[in-house]
């Protein structure tokens, strides 16, 4: 079987197949690899089913500062008992002796080795020697660790006992518990032939971390596919200003000024805003005498005025018509509009709009359908279908319906329909006008299988650097 | 758009002739109805404010019939004008609610559902062609508790009577300041010391228009006739009101008997249909079919209009309470709807159209690319934010500020006149990612002047510990050169509140200045819990790279 290594995994490979199973800061000391490096090459040799990994938690001890201590001079008992080998001493002159030791320490611990007595005398207590002091296991112990680092368990400390004494004695011993990883070829690993593999070739399928990519909004992403798209269908565009007076966002276009949609509850108003310039005076006396005639109330020149924030792309478009009055035409516009709604999962305060309009003296309602159709066809939506529906400045008017393959079912998408006379013929406009168009985040959302509009605007990077560009 | 709750097995009974459910759900929507919810025997459909009769069941049987060949043409409505049914009119209403206007309705059957859908349609008429009962209202009467002729005239406000539903007298104060419909409706009647009252032969009040009836008329599922009177400030409206309850009413079953109507400019409403006269052509011209003219009289009929072929052109009767029809255009859609929308075939117009983008969209997209290609992420910000962002995080002078009236939500309430403070937002939301993070927007900013300005700006800002001015600038400058060929210079300003003292500069073009560039401060970065060093710009483009 060959496989191919990288060169930090044929060093532990090597290491492993010579040796014993080790851990991996056996293998980094014998290999000189990093610890980075080695916990790099096993996970590699792991995944690739070479190596399998044991972890174990492992208990160690080590000598503390009093331990040392005694490694070099002796257990304080040990001290103590060779003061008194020469003949009994007073407390007093054993304690300026064993230079700050704990002095009742030394004595319990003598006293339980049954090493001496203690006399009182006229003179204070005196220690004496009772036996000869034998060596003890907790000294053992000392000695046998020294200045290493041993594991406990049954290649370690024996002397239970012993540890247990000196453990409940203050920095005598150090215990510790020490994650460790010990690494094992398997079966396949240990048979590797590390003569063959060839010395040039890399692990060509090795995971390698992610990069992200700097990249356009994938909502903008949509929105120019979707500018594109009207450009390819013999669409120009046309911009307009996101504040509009009321007169070209709602009195051009027929929208009594006492209608519901006019009110604060529904539209952004600019707080005491308004415009100065509104519109030719043969417009705003033609719009005035439309409202007058079809509505029947006081058309209010200052209410016009007002400046809102615009609540459709229309009033762009109207306002080009009715200044320009072309006879032939193709134009969109696309961009911001503004509806004073309480943000949820589907409704934004602020969201994008298209709306595409085709002006001719031949053009027809089945033109709008199939301009749309070819519209839908190019954004990836075959299948497309049509109902009625009502919008306040076009007659008919129809809605798209598309069918969503992922939610398996019909969704509503654009608008259409033909600018009603009231509209057009008020502004000079003597041509049908078709539009078409509507809000932009919908088509977004599905692309991107979003289900709450907001995301667009969370600015989340975790989503901006992963969600697939191409949709 | 409004909803209307229908019950499918009532609905199937209204519309006759063996139709099915499945039926009738697959041909709503062609009559413009959406389907909102569907239940077992319950559908909820969304239909057109300009439609108000379909707010029931019976309005929207009646379109069903047209549209499925069942039943076709204009409804016949016949209105007896014998009997004494009459309200008089008080001159002393013209100053405050002039119009009155009414029928009865006698030998239906309101049994539950029905008193549903006719709630339903009050309410409809209510708040879209009333204009929240402004413009016009409705009640509706128990007929058999009242004496006729009754009087519309008005009362002083502490008149007293017992309002519907309701077992105690109360004043007409008492029931603006107490009741909800008082609260809610009585502003239309302004500060008048005198307010409109329908009172009976006996002198019962039975209604005082427009906020609520007496209860004395409370109308049962035992009711068999009943009276409708509708008032208003606009005499066409009223009856333009009145129209659509006798349409449905009729859909329902009632028969109709004339009420008089007479005084102070009103009259008793005739429900006069009208007639218009027109050449197919144009018609088909439009809707792009070549239909002869006797199948377009038939898709008329289709749409419960009536329709005949006379000297080779199309008569077609409109009834009154169609008065969403204005002219051509109206009469071309009912055409459409009748034919069938599903009949109407896309086409593919020839074209010699070239498209174009705009040079703003051009410019701005080439920006984003550069932009992209020095490393940094697009986000997308409103333009419409918060004070809190815009100016108390960022500390910068609010005194320009321009507000929109009444936001139903706090993140909304200003026009941004920067793009960086949103940046700084995005850096904020994002803190738990990986750095360095590196944003930029372009986009609109608004300023005040006459009465608004807009100009296109774009932001950057990169935020890690290792970055610094100069990386910053380096930005700035190749954007501009290899974008644009533009040369710009940095000149140290002396302070900026959203920039550290020392690190801050204005950005000049043509010994303009059009933008800013530097360190952010450290109070601000607190502020937006940003913990890294940030660097930024925002430069304005419109006056730059185009206009």
């Amino acid at each position: 079987m060959s496989h191919v290594l990288h060169d930090i995994e044929k060093q532990i490979v090597k290491v492993l197949q010579s040796g014993p199973n080790l851990i991996e800061e056996q293998i980094s000391d014998i290999t000189n690899l990093s610890m980075d490096q080695v916990r790099r090459g096993v996970e590699w040799l792991r995944q690739k089913k070479l190596a399998e990994v044991h972890e174990s938690i492992n208990i160690s001890y080590s000598l503390g500062k009093n331990g040392l201590d005694s490694l070099k001079n002796g257990l304080p008992e040990r001290r103590l008992v060779t003061l008194v080998q020469d003949g009994p001493k007073t407390f007093d002159e054993i304690r300026s002796s064993l230079h700050g030791l704990d002095f009742n320490a030394a004595i319990a611990h003598a006293k339980k080795n049954d090493w001496i007595n203690i006399e009182k005398t006229d003179t204070g207590s005196k220690i004496s020697i009772k036996e000869d002091p034998t060596r003890t296991r907790e000294e053992d112990l000392i000695e046998s660790i020294g200045e290493k680092t041993v594991p406990a368990g049954p290649t370690g400390i024996l002397a239970q006992s012993a540890l247990q004494s000196l453990l409940d004695r203050p920095d005598f011993i150090i215990e510790r518990e020490v994650k460790t990883k010990k690494v094992y070829l398997t079966a396949t690993g240990k048979k590797i032939n590390l003569k063959k593999s060839d010395s040039n070739a890399i692990d060509v399928e090795a995971d390698v971390p992610h990069v992200h990519a700097a990249r356009i909004h994938p909502l903008n992403d949509t929105i120019n596919e979707i500018r594109d798209t009207f450009v390819h269908l013999g669409f120009t565009e046309i911009t307009g200003n996101l504040s509009q007076s009321s007169f070209w966002n709602f009195d051009a276009l027929f929208t009594p000024q006492d209608h519901p949609a006019r009110e604060l509850q529904d539209t952004f108003y600019l707080k005491n805003l308004n415009a100065k310039q509104l519109a030719t005076p043969t417009q705003i006396k033609n719009v005035s005498n439309a409202h007058k005639k079809g509505w029947r109330y006081y058309w209010d020149v200052q209410e016009a005025k007002k400046m809102v924030l615009r609540t459709h792309t229309t009033c762009v478009t109207i306002k080009h018509l009715a200044d320009k009055k072309p006879d032939e035409a193709r134009i969109f516009s696309l961009g911001r509009v503004f509806r004073n709604e309480k943000l949820s999962f589907k409704h934004l305060a602020e969201f994008n709009q298209v709306e595409g309009v085709v002006v001719g003296k031949h053009i027809t309602l089945r033109d709008l359908m199939g301009i749309q159709k070819e519209f839908y066809r190019k954004i990836g939506l075959t299948k497309v279908k049509f109902w009625p529906t009502f919008f306040p400045y076009t007659e008919p008017s129809l809605q798209s319906m598309v069918y969503n393959e992922k939610l398996g079912k019909w969704i509503e998408l654009f608008g259409m329909g033909i600018f009603r006379p009231e509209v057009t013929k008020p502004l000079g406009i003597t041509k049908p006008v078709l539009a078409w168009g509507g809000g932009i985040e919908r088509i977004a959302m599905l692309k991107f299988g979003l289900d709450d509009v907001r995301e667009f605007y969370n600015n989340n990077l975790s989503w901006l650097r992963t969600a697939t560009k191409c949709q | 758009m409004p909803v209307v709750e229908l019950n499918l097995g009532r609905l199937q009974k209204l519309v006759g002739k063996n139709t099915n459910k499945k039926q009738i759900l697959d041909i709503l929507p062609f009559l413009g109805l959406d389907i909102e919810s569907l239940g077992r025997n319950v559908v909820r459909v969304e239909y057109s404010p300009n439609r108000p009769d379909y707010s029931t069941d019976f309005g929207i049987a009646l379109g069903l019939q047209g549209i499925l060949g069942i039943s076709k043409g204009m409804p016949r409505l016949k209105i007896r004008t014998k009997g004494n049914y009459e309200i008089k009119v008080d001159s002393s209403t013209s100053k405050i609610r002039p119009f009155v206007t009414g029928i009865v309705a006698r030998n239906g059957s309101l049994d539950d559902e029905a008193v549903k859908q006719i709630i339903n349609m009050q309410e409809d008429l209510h708040f879209g062609l009333g204009r929240k009962r402004k413009k016009s209202s409705i009640g509706i009467h128990d007929l058999d508790n009242i004496s006729f002729p009754l009087k519309y005239t008005t009362t002083s406000r502490d008149h007293r009577f017992v309002p519907l539903n309701s077992t105690k007298e109360s004043s007409i104060s008492e029931i603006l300041r107490d009741s909800e419909v008082g609260r809610d409706y009585g502003s239309i009647l302004g500060q008048s010391s005198k307010v409109p009252i329908i009172t009976d032969a006996k002198g019962q009040t039975i209604s005082f228009p427009p906020i609520i009836n007496a209860a004395l008329t409370t109308v049962t599922t035992k009711t068999k006739n009943i009276l409708v009177e509708v008032t208003g400030i606009d005499k066409q409206s009223a009856e333009d009101m009145l129209s659509v309850v006798v349409a449905i009413l009729q859909g329902g079953g009632f028969q109709f008997s004339q009420l008089k109507v007479s005084g102070s400019r009103n009259s008793t409403p005739n429900f006069a249909t009208r007639t218009v006269t027109f050449d197919a052509g144009p018609v088909n011209k439009i809707l792009g079919l070549n239909i002869s003219n006797s199948v377009l009289a038939s898709c008329l009929k289709k749409s419960r209009l009536d329709a005949v072929v006379k000297n080779k052109k199309i008569q077609c009767t409109i009834p009154r309470y169609r008065f969403d029809i204005f002219g051509g255009m109206d009469i071309v859609e009912e055409v459409a709807l009748g034919y069938g929308i599903d009949n109407l075939k896309p086409a593919w117009p020839a074209s010699v159209h070239i498209g174009e983008k705009n040079p703003t969209s051009e410019k701005l997209d080439s920006t984003s690319r550069l932009m992209t290609g020095f490393g940094f992420m697009e986000t997308l910000n409103s333009t419409l934010t918060s004070e809190q962002t815009l100016y108390e995080m960022t500390n910068r002078d609010s005194s320009q500020i321009i507000s929109v009236t009444s936001s139903k939500s706090q993140e909304h309430t200003i026009l941004r006149d920067s793009i960086l403070p949103g940046l700084l937002e995005n850096l904020s939301k994002n803190i738990h990612e990986t750095y360095p993070q590196k944003f930029f927007e372009s986009g609109i900013v608004f300023s005040k002047g006459s009465p608004i300005k807009e100009t296109a700006n774009l932001a950057c800002v990169t935020a890690s510990e290792e970055t610094n001015f100069s990386e910053m600038k380096a930005i700035l400058q190749s954007l501009l050169r290899i974008g644009f060929s533009i040369k710009c210079e940095t000149k140290a300003l002396p302070s900026h509140a959203l920039f550290s003292q020392g690190r801050v500069a204005e950005i000049i073009i043509n010994r303009k200045t059009v933008g800013y560039i530097g360190e952010l401060d450290s109070k601000v970065l607190e502020n937006f819990r940003i913990r890294t060093k940030v660097v930024g710009f925002e430069i304005k483009l419109s006056g730059l790279i185009f206009d």
